[in-house]
C-alpha cells in the first residue's frame, strides 16, 4: 500500500486525484456549511488559474504578468456563447453546457497563441511588461465594447445552464463536483505533463536558455506551445468562474487580477507541483476571514506575503517539503 | 570532413575572422591557438551556425551548411562544448545527459511519457560512462566540481553523437594538474570514440602533445597551419606568439 503511493507514475497521481474527489465529495457532507463548500470551489477555480500561470513561472522561468487577459477570455467565452442565440436556434440543449466551456479553451488557446507568438520573442522584463500591454489593450475592449460585454457593468443578465449528463449546475452539489471533477482532472493531466520530457525540456530552457540551440532543440516552439497550454488552461479557469458567477466582470482582465494568481504562486511555492494549490487555499482563507473582521484586507494580505518572503523565503509547500526531506 | 573556404566575418569594420579556410580530417584531432582577441571562439561561433558569415562557406562532408541554423547544424553532426561550463544548474548530471539525447532525437515534444522512465536511459547511462562522470551521475549540476562541469558540457555534446566536436578552451580556469586530467580524458575519449575534433587551447605543451594538426590565428587569420613540429619551428609563429621561446 506505501509503496504504491511512493511510485512515481501516472497510476499513482491518478489514483491520488481520484480519492482526492471522493474526500471533497465526503467532505460536502460532513461539513454542511455552504460558505465552505464555496471556498473550496473557489481554491480549485484558482488553483487551476495559478497552476496554469505556474508553467510559465516555476517551469520555463518567464515572469508572464497578462495572464488575467485569459481567464478573462475564457470567462466571456462562456458567458456570451450561453447568452448567444445559437443555444436555441441550433437546440444545443445539454450540450451547451460542455460546448461553452471547450469553446473557451479554444478561444483563450487561440488568443494566447497570437499574444504569445509576439511575447515570447522577448526576454525578462520586457516579456513580463509586454504581456502587461495585451492584457491592459483587452481590458480596454472589454471595457469599449458595451454592447456585446457590458462594458464596465460586466455582463449582466445571467444565462440558462442547462443539464446535461444529470448534471444540473444550477444546483449547488452538482456544480462542487463538476467543478472538482474539471479540475482535479486537468490538475492530473497538468502534472503529467510537467513531469513529461516535453515538461523537462521547459525547466531545460529555465536553467539556460542559451544552452539548447547549440543542442538542436528549438526552444521558441516550446515557449509557444507552453504559452497556450497556460492560456488555455486560465480559460478553463476563467469559464468555471463565470459559470459560478453567472456573469463575466471587466476587472477579471485589468492587472490587479494577474496578480492574484502570482501571490498564490509566491504564497505556494512555485517548486513544488501543487505549490500553486496551497497558494489557493491560503489566498481565499485569507480573503473569507479578513475581509469579514476587517476593512484593511490589502494590509493583511501585504503582511503575510512579506511574512512569507522574509520569513520562509520561499512558499510554504517549498518551505514544508524541504523540512521533510531534511529529516 | 569539415572545410572552410575563406570564411569571414566583421564586427564593426574590424575582422574577427579574415578569409580563415581550413580542413579536417575525418578521426583527426586539432587544434587552434592565438593570442586572445585572435578570432578562436568567433570561428566557432561561424561553424556552429551562431554566427552568420560575411562570406566564405563551410562544408561538412560535401553538404553546403553555409549558413544554416545553430539547431540544423547541430542535427547535421557538428556539436560543441564551451569556453565556460554551459549547463543547467538546476538539473542533474544524469538528467542533462538524457534532455541531450532527447534533443538530439526531437523527444522534446512527447507530453505523455514519463521523463523519469523513458527508454534512452541505457543510453544516457552509456554517455555518463563513457564521459567518466557515472559516479556523480545523481548530482545537481551546480553542485559538481568544476572540472566535472567542464566534462558534463562535452558529455552533452557527446550525447548528440556529433561527427565533429569543437571544443572551446576545454581547459580554461584550470590548474596545473586538472589541466593535464582533463586533456588525457579527451585523449582517451577520442581513442574510444575516433571522432573528429577540433579544440581551442592556450597551454603550448598541451597542445604539441595531443594534436595531429594545428591551426595558428592572429587577428582573425590563419597565421601557420601544421603538424606540431613544423609549428614549432616555423618564424612566424615564434615571432608573433612563442615569444620567441
Amino acid at each position: 500500500m506505501i509503496t504504491f503511493f511512493k511510485q512515481d507514475n501516472f497510476f499513482r497521481d491518478a489514483t491520488v486525484a481520484f480519492l482526492s474527489w471522493l474526500l471533497l465529495i465526503g467532505i460536502y457532507y460532513l461539513i454542511p456549511d455552504p460558505g465552505i463548500h464555496d471556498i473550496i470551489q473557489k481554491v480549485f477555480i484558482l488553483g487551476l488559474f495559478a497552476l496554469s500561470l505556474n508553467i510559465l513561472i516555476g517551469y520555463l522561468g518567464l515572469i508572464a504578468f497578462g495572464h488575467a487577459t485569459f481567464f478573462a477570455t475564457g470567462a466571456y467565452t462562456l458567458g456570451l456563447f450561453l447568452q448567444s442565440n445559437f443555444i436555441t436556434d441550433y437546440n444545443l440543449g445539454a450540450l451547451s453546457i460542455p460546448i461553452a466551456i471547450i469553446l473557451s479553451i479554444l478561444i483563450s488557446g487561440i488568443l494566447s497563441a497570437i499574444i504569445g507568438a509576439i511575447c515570447i520573442r522577448l526576454k525578462d522584463i520586457y516579456f513580463s511588461f509586454l504581456t502587461l500591454a495585451f492584457q491592459m489593450f483587452i481590458y480596454s475592449i472589454i471595457l469599449a465594447l458595451v454592447n456585446i460585454t457590458g462594458g464596465d457593468q460586466g455582463l449582466m443578465g445571467g444565462f440558462p445552464k442547462p443539464p446535461f449528463l444529470g448534471l444540473d449546475l444550477g444546483q449547488p452539489f452538482d456544480f462542487y463536483i463538476f467543478t472538482l471533477f474539471v479540475s482535479i482532472f486537468v490538475i492530473l493531466m497538468l502534472r503529467q505533463l510537467i513531469e513529461s520530457s516535453f515538461g523537462y525540456g521547459l525547466r531545460m530552457i529555465r536553467d539556460n536558455p542559451e544552452r539548447p540551440s547549440a543542442l538542436g532543440f528549438n526552444i521558441k516552439n516550446h515557449k509557444l506551445i507552453a504559452f497556450i497550454l497556460a492560456g488555455s488552461i486560465a480559460g478553463l479557469a476563467g469559464s468555471l468562474q463565470a459559470l459560478l458567477d453567472v456573469g463575466a466582470y471587466p476587472e477579471w482582465a485589468f492587472w490587479s487580477k494577474s496578480a492574484e494568481p502570482l501571490f498564490m504562486i509566491l504564497l505556494g511555492g512555485m517548486h513544488t507541483f501543487l505549490g500553486p494549490l496551497m497558494g489557493a487555499l491560503i489566498f481565499e482563507i485569507l480573503n473569507d476571514f479578513v475581509t469579514a473582521n476587517t476593512r484593511y484586507y490589502g494590509l493583511v494580505l501585504g503582511l503575510v506575503i512579506l511574512g512569507f518572503v522574509l520569513g520562509l523565503r520561499q512558499g510554504l509547500l517549498d518551505w514544508l517539503l524541504m523540512q521533510f526531506n531534511r529529516k | 570532413m569539415l572545410k572552410l573556404i575563406n570564411l569571414s566575418k566583421s564586427f564593426g569594420g574590424i575582422f574577427a575572422t579574415n578569409n580563415v579556410s581550413l580542413e579536417l580530417k575525418k578521426e583527426s584531432i586539432n587544434a587552434v591557438i592565438g593570442p586572445n582577441g585572435a578570432g578562436k571562439t568567433t570561428l566557432f561561433n561561424l561553424i556552429t551556425g551562431k554566427l552568420k558569415a560575411d562570406s566564405g562557406k563551410v562544408f561538412l562532408e560535401e553538404q553546403n551548411i553555409t549558413n544554416l541554423s545553430e539547431t540544423e547544424i547541430t542535427h547535421l553532426g557538428i556539436a560543441r562544448a564551451f569556453q565556460i561550463a554551459n549547463i543547467f544548474p538546476t538539473l542533474s548530471v544524469y538528467e542533462s545527459i538524457k534532455l541531450a539525447i532527447l534533443s538530439k532525437k526531437h523527444g522534446l515534444y512527447n507530453m505523455w511519457g514519463r521523463f523519469s522512465d523513458h527508454s534512452i536511459n541505457i543510453e544516457a547511462n552509456q554517455i555518463a560512462k563513457l564521459s567518466g562522470l557515472y559516479k556523480v551521475k545523481n548530482i545537481i549540476c551546480s553542485e559538481l566540481s568544476h572540472g566535472d562541469q567542464k566534462f558534463l558540457d562535452i558529455a552533452l555534446a557527446l550525447a548528440l553523437k556529433p561527427k565533429i566536436l569543437l571544443l572551446d578552451e576545454p581547459t580554461a580556469g584550470m590548474g596545473p594538474e586538472e589541466r593535464w586530467m582533463m586533456i588525457s580524458r579527451i585523449k582517451d575519449l577520442w581513442k574510444k570514440t575516433k571522432m573528429t575534433i577540433l579544440f581551442i587551447e592556450h597551454d603550448m605543451d598541451i597542445v604539441f602533445d595531443i594534436a595531429q594538426k594545428i591551426y595558428v590565428l592572429q587577428q582573425g587569420k590563419v597565421l601557420a597551419e601544421g603538424l606540431p613540429k613544423d609549428i614549432k619551428q616555423n618564424q612566424n609563429v615564434i615571432d608573433a606568439y612563442l615569444g620567441g621561446g
